[in-house]
């Protein structure tokens, strides 16, 4: 191995470190110094990508790349762990969540390297598992509920994953995405399967019935993994596989645009008249993913940066959103948020932000998203494309303008805690990540479109 | 600079309001210095004369890749709305002085930040920045309806909101198409201008605006979420809706239609003359059954703009410069019988005319404004209402008479209502029962600064057409 070879792999061998780490320590330590282990991991591994911006890709051989895009989704990942470690409180004597959610950072981190079925499986097989374990962590009914809907679910996607996989490579006899290709049969029942694997994961309708249960009832820092690290890793991975893979035509674009047209409409849809907000952020997340699959479908020139600045804006306002819900104990519904902006404003108005971008609207990041998801669209014509995509944000305006008027009206009491500073802080981080990329997008799309150049 | 400036200057503005409120009316005084502000610095930014055309005329880089600038002008039209915005902003602080007692910071940084929007939609020229700032709007906007507002408000501003965002995807899909056929990635208006598209085309890529135009100038049928909205707004957020971002929409049309599609405006004109007759004749209509005050003179908003949009559609120098006039009139107009109509309620506790009346009794200023701003409702010869509707049918004739003589319907119908808001109000027995407060000075100077616009540009008009003369010309699609 040369040594441009280990830097490259370094991120994961230090993540894998701090798991190990993280987990050794907690029988030994308090629970502080083991999620502080978890944060010098994750940051470290973080690090040491952002140290090799401009050096050339190592060659990996077939397993692993290191291209701009499995860089970036490193980077993502690591920093996104770190922001849901912050206000990961499970409620529980035991201490094994953090090294559960580093090896959650782990998954990812190999999944957007993954140039290989190996590789692919193995991130969404780590993924999944440390995910279940994560939302059955409380040990409530509802967590269980939810831990076992995803475990069954998840199998059955697995499954389909990997005969998609067998199919694929017992008529082109490689296991390399580059190998893929042919207009065979077997190729093309195995691209359906392999959609309908990583569909799951990334949670598309219709295999989408996870999310909200998850959302509902897991530890906030858990939905922020499932909603947020877990689904920017596949997204990364569908891109690798569009831009590197041929897989049969009809099938995968024209597959992957019905599912995100579908997940568009349909999650917009049925987060109508949820009460409750992490429930409605678990259909929101249905609907955002289907806006990607919709960017990667289109297969325009510029899809690659636009599925990147995607990820990047709405990673900030998920985690805002998310830490405000847990913040406020567990499932916090409308009246729940009634007079927040008198009793905790940071909170009412990093939710109120998080949402504005969620929805789209200027002059939070979200709106410039809309324009690049928009701008792609409309370059490859797909008119109709554009119909779903406005009648499902049209749709979105709805429940989102419900959330985000709540924390100003009425009043209510709460007895919960004051956040703690690092949760402030992160909020913080939060509002001003959404206002930058909302006011000064170019910076972002300069590093979007660096990370995309070949 | 400085035209950023006067964007950037109610956005600082807002956030300053939104962290000194508390004790004393803070927030108060810095949202009005915020808005004197901005007038002065207007007032600097005209005198200079610029070139005849623009005053001033600046660009900055946003986000070069994707062909985005930050390109802002200022021409008469811009600096009289701007001008509005600014003066509209301090008189809803002041009608909302005794109203708004809750989250008071809250409020005025959305005052602050509807303005600064809309400041942004006068000045862009970057198609992708006058999006930004016509969603933008909206928010701020919203959250005036959606808090401070009565009655079932979250329902008004829910359909406030949802009905003009969706719209503006048609203003965003239109200007992305429009940027795929030029030559390089701009933009820009001026730009984009400059390319030879034909008229079918044209025709596509107006409907698209239009769509983001008609909803916001609430010509029927695009009007449904308005009544509501206007009605059930506080006093401020009904001011800054009839008189800010009703026009939004209607300089959004005289601006960039005739710029962009000449031809395709040319083409679809007859349709929309047709559809502002038809406007005007329903919106004055539903007007007259109205028994809620707030309510009538939402209605009446909707007639007026449509006489604005067959003042656009006509495509002629009268009929553009009666709708430059009229959406300026309506402005005060509405506004001021908005505030007068707050301050009412604020006293009586119903706006519903069956109920009140005898003011000339009980409350001679109150009396006496009303029947200054039921005058100009019917666009009585001296106010500038009269000035605007009499321009645009004198448009219209050259053009089409059978639209014209529908046109003066418009305004028969306008007598009726205007005078059932008088006689509800003004005339009739003394209700409720007196003592009746009333105008306190907070209220009085406000209307005694509308009312005398109103009779300037009525008895002057020239005093008004001549900043807006360059803007007019530039507007023009016929030249008979």
């Amino acid at each position: 191995m040369t040594a441009a070879q280990f830097a490259a792999l370094s991120p994961l061998v230090v993540l894998a470190i701090a798991a190990v780490a993280a987990m050794m320590l907690v029988p030994l330590a308090r629970l502080q110094i083991v999620q502080a282990s978890a944060a010098v991991g994750l940051a470290v591994a973080a690090a040491l990508v952002l140290l090799r911006i401009g050096a050339p890709a190592a060659p990996m051989g077939a397993l692993f790349t290191d291209d701009g895009p499995a860089r970036f989704g490193i980077v993502f990942a690591c920093l996104v762990s770190l922001g849901a470690l912050v206000f990961l409180r499970t409620g529980h004597p035991a201490k094994e969540a953090p090294s559960l959610l580093v090896l959650v950072a782990i998954g990812a981190a190999t999944l957007v390297g993954a140039g290989h079925a190996a590789t692919l499986f193995l991130g969404i097989e780590i993924l999944s598992l440390s995910l279940i374990a994560l939302f059955a962590f409380r040990l409530t009914r509802q967590g269980l509920e939810a831990a076992y809907k995803f475990l069954v679910m998840s199998g059955l996607a697995s499954s389909a994953l990997l005969l998609g996989i067998a199919l694929i490579f017992a008529e082109t006899g490689a296991l390399d995405f580059a190998g893929w290709g042919g207009r065979g049969a077997l190729t093309a029942f195995g691209t359906a399967l392999l959609l309908a694997g990583l569909a799951f994961k990334f949670s598309l309708v219709p295999f989408h019935m996870w999310t909200p249960d998850a959302f509902e009832a897991a530890p906030a820092s858990a939905a922020t993994l499932a909603g947020v690290v877990s689904k920017s890793a596949v997204a990364i991975v569908i891109l690798r596989l569009a831009l590197t893979a041929h897989l049969p035509e009809p099938v995968w674009s024209q597959g992957l645009a019905a599912l995100g047209g579908a997940s568009v409409l349909i999650g917009n849809l049925l987060a109508l008249r949820q009460p409750q907000l992490p429930r409605m952020l678990g259909y929101s997340t249905i609907a955002h993913s289907g806006y990607i699959a919709l960017i990667i479908a289109s297969g325009t020139p510029h899809a690659g940066e636009a599925v990147l600045f995607y990820l990047a804006i709405y990673a900030p306002a998920m985690l805002g959103a998310l830490c405000v819900a847990a913040a406020l104990g567990r499932a916090p519904t409308l009246p729940d948020l009634h007079g927040l902006m008198q009793r905790r404003p940071l909170e009412a108005v990093a939710l109120s932000l998080s949402l504005l971008s969620l929805a789209g609207l200027p002059a939070a990041g979200g709106f410039i998203a809309k324009l690049f998801l928009l701008r792609v669209l409309i370059d490859g014509g797909l008119w109709v494309l554009v119909g779903i995509v406005v009648a499902g944000s049209s749709l979105g305006f709805f429940y989102y303008a419900k959330f985000f008027t709540a924390p100003f009206v009425g009043h209510t009491h709460d007895e919960s805690q004051p956040l703690p500073q690092l949760d402030r802080g992160l909020l913080i981080v939060c509002i001003a990540l959404i206002i930058i990329f909302g006011v000064a997008p170019a910076g972002l799309l300069n590093v979007v479109t660096a990370t995309m150049a070949p | 600079m400085a035209l950023i400036a006067l964007i950037l200057l109610p956005a600082i503005g807002g956030l300053v309001a939104f962290f000194v409120a508390g004790k004393g009316e803070r927030e108060r005084w810095v949202t009005i210095a915020t808005f004197a502000l901005m007038l002065v610095l207007l007032i600097a930014v005209v005198a200079t004369g610029g070139d005849g055309r623009w005053y001033d005329k600046v660009s900055y880089p946003w986000v070069p890749s994707f062909g985005i600038s930050l390109e802002f002008a200022i021409d008469g039209l811009s600096a009289t709305m701007i001008a509005l915005a600014a003066g509209l902003g301090i008189i809803s602080v002041m009608a909302s002085w005794s109203e708004i007692r809750t989250q008071s910071g809250l409020f005025h940084a959305s005052l602050c930040w509807t303005v600064a929007a809309t400041v942004g939609v006068f000045l862009s020229f970057d198609l992708l920045i006058f999006a930004f700032f016509w969603e933008a709007m909206l928010v701020p906007a919203f959250t005036l309806i959606a808090v401070w507002g009565h009655g079932d408000k979250e329902g008004a501003a829910l359909k406030f909101l949802i009905f003009n965002a969706a719209a503006g995807f048609g203003l965003l899909a239109a200007s992305f198409a429009l940027a795929a056929m030029a030559d390089h990635m701009t933009f820009s208006a001026f730009e984009l201008a400059e390319m030879k598209l034909s008229t079918p085309v044209q025709v596509w890529m107006l409907l698209g605006f239009s769509l983001a135009f008609m909803v916001k100038l609430s010509v029927p049928p695009f009007h449904a979420w308005l009544p509501e909205a206007h009605t059930l707004a506080p006093t401020a957020g009904s001011i800054l809706l009839a008189g800010l971002l009703l026009k939004t929409g209607a300089y959004g049309l005289f601006r960039f239609a005739p710029m962009l599609f000449p031809d395709g405006l040319a083409a679809v004109a007859p349709y929309g003359i047709a559809l502002g007759a038809a406007g005007a004749l329903y919106g004055g209509l539903v007007a007259c059954g109205q028994n809620d005050a707030k309510r009538l003179v939402a209605y009446t908003s909707i007639a007026h703009m449509s006489i604005v949009l067959m003042g656009i559609a006509a495509g002629v120098h009268y009929a553009l410069a009666g709708a430059a006039v009229e959406m300026i009139a309506h402005s005060f107009s509405a506004s001021a019988l908005f505030l007068l109509i707050g301050a009412l309620y604020e006293r009586t506790h119903t706006r519903d005319l069956r109920q009140l009346g005898g003011l000339q009794q009980t409350a001679p200023k109150f009396a006496a404004a009303f029947a200054l701003f039921c005058s100009a409702l019917l666009a009585l010869p001296g106010t500038a209402n009269f000035v605007g509707e009499a321009l645009v049918i004198v448009g219209i004739f050259q053009v089409n008479w059978v639209f014209a003589l529908l046109a003066l319907s418009t305004l028969i119908v306008s007598v009726i209502y205007a005078t059932r808001l008088l006689k509800g109000l003004v005339f009739g027995l003394p209700q409720p029962k007196p003592p009746l407060a009333d105008m306190t000075w907070r209220e009085y100077w406000p209307i005694l600064v509308m009312g005398i616009g109103t009779l300037i540009v009525g008895l002057y008009p020239q005093s008004l057409l001549a900043l807006l003369e360059p803007a007019i010309k530039a507007a023009l699609i016929h030249t008979p």
